[in-house]
């Protein structure tokens, strides 16, 4: 097709693939440069060109051609498979389109997580966070559990009513740690697996039954033992050594009552060393 | 390559002056006739576009003053004058070195890229939604057919938009080659040229 100019697509082709005269290599140039739309019609002449290439749809000459004037420079590679990339992406959006769900192409469907890969990352990540948190969570809470067991079952009255051999007893005086002048201090040893605390009870109100909270001071947990009984004018309370760690130590021992509720409570305080 | 020293200011100034006397329409015939000259010395298989560009533009500099008040016509075709002597000096040292390599194309591995494919696609990818919905539409439905099938595809297309190939071709070409420096661009930050 010719414009105004007088110069044809097919000349413009020959041009590009540096198969003209001189003259007429002038003329051409002279008009690229001088004339805007001109430019631009070869240069889109030139983008069909390298669609031409990309499909293998040259003659093998041209295509040496087109190889020696538009893919020599790291440049023009790049600007190549650019144009590759373009094409690809397209064609695959308009098969996409066409294409039933079972002969989508495995192409659609990285492009389609590529596409889909900004958002889903940070949901991904937002999913192993939550796994992590909750195996953490989990992982803390069965720890707990057994810890709860194993202070229920060396409370039980049977229990109490036994006396195994590597147990130690301490007797604590009321008062919380800041105020006990005379803190009861116990030394970790590798003989003793038991430690007993007897809590001496100076409220006048009795209770049947008793609850003790043991915290360690600084720290976050608290331990509740349930339904200790009292015997004479104390409530023995006995924690496995493995659970005690160098520090100090509060319990609080509250009775309770028949109807269930729990009455005031009395503290006790004691430390471990190593 | 490029050279380190830029043309004068005040010999700037006077190119600008001798292309437009609109100093913003001339800037953009400047930077427009740079492209225009690195592709001619492109298309001659010069052996340094960049560097002849910027030669075009220093032979010019020096006789410019006077060329204002001498030279009648389009200055676009004096700079092509000039650049077409510097395509005759170019390929009469390409021509000492051929003997010695044989101007055959060397064997290209386009596939071969510093960049993969994947971040390719992510930069094509990210510079898709930064173009209109309509021209985007437009390029992607461009290049949705190939071969044979393209002709009648694109025909379609014009016609659909009461326009013809040619002036189609010329629209895609303008969209391609703003998403072609966007992708330059991406890459560019994502994986930097050495």
């Amino acid at each position: 097709m010719k414009d105004e100019t007088g110069i044809t697509e097919a000349l413009l082709r020959q041009y590009l693939l540096g198969n003209v005269d001189d003259e007429e290599r002038q003329r051409v140039e002279s008009l690229f440069l001088t004339d805007s739309n001109m430019q631009e019609r070869l240069l889109a002449i030139e983008q069909d060109l390298t669609e031409d290439y990309l499909e293998d749809s040259l003659s093998p000459a041209d295509k040496q051609r087109f190889l020696l004037h538009y893919a020599q420079t790291p440049k023009q590679q790049r600007e190549l498979r650019i144009t590759k990339s373009i094409k690809d992406w397209a064609l695959a959006e308009a098969s996409s389109t066409h294409a039933t769900p079972a002969t989508v192409t495995g192409v659609r469907t990285v492009r389609t997580w590529l596409r889909m890969k900004t958002l889903l990352v940070p949901v991904a990540v937002a999913i192993i966070v939550a796994i992590v948190v909750a195996v953490i969570w989990l992982n803390s809470r069965n720890k707990r559990l057994a810890v709860e067991q194993e202070l229920a079952q060396l409370n039980t009255p049977a229990s109490l009513r036994e006396v195994p051999s590597q147990m130690t007893s301490r007797d604590l005086t009321p008062g919380t740690f800041r105020s006990s002048e005379q803190e009861t201090e116990i030394k970790k040893r590798d003989d003793i697996g038991i430690v007993e605390l007897r809590l001496p009870l100076v409220q006048t109100e009795r209770y049947s039954r008793y609850q003790a909270e043991v915290r360690r001071v600084g720290g976050d947990e608290a331990f509740t033992i349930r339904d200790l009984p009292a015997q004479n004018n104390d409530v023995r309370l006995r924690l496995p050594a493995h659970f005690l760690y160098r520090g100090h130590y509060l319990i609080r021992l509250s009775g309770i009552n028949s109807s269930g509720s729990v009455g005031p409570a009395e503290e006790y305080a004691f430390a471990i060393a190593e | 390559m490029a050279r380190d020293s830029a043309l004068p200011p005040e010999r700037l100034d006077e190119i600008l002056a001798w292309l437009n006397s609109d100093r913003d329409v001339a800037a953009s015939i400047y930077l427009q006739l740079r492209d225009g000259l690195e592709k001619i010395f492109i298309m001659n298989r010069c052996s340094d576009p960049e560097w002849l560009t910027d030669e075009t533009f220093d032979r010019i500099a020096k006789k410019v003053v006077d060329l204002r008040q001498t030279y009648e016509g389009d200055p676009k075709l004096y700079f092509y004058g000039v650049a077409r002597n510097l395509i005759k000096e170019d390929l009469k040292k390409v021509k000492t070195h051929a003997s010695l390599e044989e101007l055959e194309p060397q064997a290209i591995d386009i596939e071969f890229a510093e960049e993969t494919a994947d971040l390719r696609e992510e930069c094509l990818h990210s510079c898709l939604q930064e173009l209109s919905a309509e021209k985007r539409d437009l390029i992607l439905n461009y290049y949705a057919k190939e071969k044979q099938a393209k002709i009648d595809h694109r025909a379609e297309l014009a016609d659909r938009l009461n326009t013809s190939v040619e002036t189609l071709r010329v629209r895609v070409y303008r969209i391609r080659n703003a998403l072609l420096k966007c992708i330059e661009q991406c890459l560019d930050r994502k994986v930097p040229r050495k």
